[in-house]
């Protein structure tokens, strides 16, 4: 047998063939140049080997479906939605069969009687009411601001006479000071 | 592995029925090595996280289109890798540098800084494409059948991209190993 690197490479990665293994290992033992070679591939790939694997981050994992299944309640959903729809119109034919009925017999009882006169009743009513809390308002404020004016007029009565009487205290000092002064002299 | 595919073929089977737990132990069995191949290709803890959450919510959404239950491994990265390259197409303009940075801190807490960033360097003298056959191959141990299936590329392509890599990889990473090893 020749030297072949390619069997020799394919032999050191456990991929030749188990039929050509024993004729290659008879040459690698008597040719020491694929000897060396073989040698110093496996030196490589130990070196290689010297970079550890990482452990991943974090774990990768998925969600079970079933979580996201949808109950019993949830496949009764359309159901109770028809349900709910089914009685929203009911209660629509149910009012508009109804309803313009009553609308009718007030237009027409209403439409019965002087619609002015009714007008002017109103107005008048509403505009003497109006007026009679208008005036009660005027009063309450009346008496109020007048309330306040005889507190602030009687605290600026008080107030004049203490200054008064202070004015007199201090001019009757100064004249007992003033006699003291001369009969002193 | 045999058993996980069968487990993984039990959890489909499941979800197909519309058991959402199902998928989420599904997930749980998946998010880190989606997580990390998005990491690899992105450089982006945050773009990584969102993209590994739209690639499970897709192959959730599609999970009927799945034909062999025992190819979910490749149908999910499939989905991962559609979801890095159109992240890309949109974003290509403008790379976070805090992103690359933070990429670059972070694995040299539990292992030697000088081996991690020699080995991170390395890697991102890489084209997009060597990388992600890098990925495929020696971090998440795809087949080259598989990684043909996720790429939808031949399996030739595949094996020209990965030791095109491993070529520059070795020349890059010799004397770090012989640092670090001997």
């Amino acid at each position: 047998m020749t030297c072949n690197t390619d069997l020799l490479r394919d032999y050191a990665f456990d991929e030749l063939p188990a039929a050509d293994r024993p004729a290659l290992q008879r040459h690698i033992s008597e040719c020491a140049g694929c000897a060396a070679e073989l040698d110093q591939l496996r030196l490589t790939t130990a070196a290689l080997r010297i970079l550890p694997d990482q452990e991943p981050p974090q774990r990768i994992a998925f969600v079970s479906d079933k979580v996201f299944a949808p109950s019993r309640f949830w496949n009764l959903a359309p159901w109770f939605g028809f349900a709910s729809a089914a009685v929203m119109a009911a209660t629509l034919i149910f009012t508009v069969t109804h309803r313009p009925v009553e609308i009718r017999t007030l237009v027409q009882t209403a439409s019965a009687q002087p619609i002015d006169d009714i007008v002017k009743k109103a107005v008048a009513e509403t505009r003497a009411q109006t007026r009679a809390e208008d005036a009660q308002l005027f009063n309450a404020r009346l008496e109020a601001s007048e309330a306040k004016h005889d507190k602030e007029h009687r605290y600026l009565v008080e107030a004049l006479a203490v200054m008064q009487q202070s004015l007199n205290t201090n001019v009757l000092m100064a004249s007992s000071a003033t006699s003291q002064t001369g009969a002193g002299q | 592995m045999i058993f996980r595919a069968v487990e993984d073929a039990d959890l489909i089977t499941r979800v197909r029925k519309g058991d959402v737990e199902a998928f989420n132990h599904l997930v749980s069995r998946w998010e880190k090595r989606v997580f990390n191949y998005l990491l690899r290709l992105t450089g982006s803890p945050d773009d990584s996280l969102d993209l590994s959450q739209d690639a499970f919510l897709k192959a959730f959404q599609n999970i009927r289109k799945l034909d062999d239950n025992a190819r979910f491994g490749p149908w999910l990265f499939r989905i991962a890798h559609n979801e890095a390259y159109s992240h890309f197409r949109k974003k290509r303009p403008d790379t976070d540098p805090e992103d690359a940075e933070r990429m670059e801190r972070e694995p040299a807490r539990t292992v030697a800084p000088e081996l991690t960033l020699a080995v991170t360097a390395a890697l991102d003298r890489l084209s997009p494409e060597q990388r992600e056959a890098v990925v495929l191959k020696v971090y998440q141990g795809f087949k080259f059948e598989e990684m043909a299936e996720i790429l939808a590329i031949p399996v030739s392509t595949i094996k020209s991209r990965l030791y095109t890599a491993l070529d520059l990889l070795k020349v890059e990473l010799a004397p770090t190993n012989s640092r670090g090893i001997q």
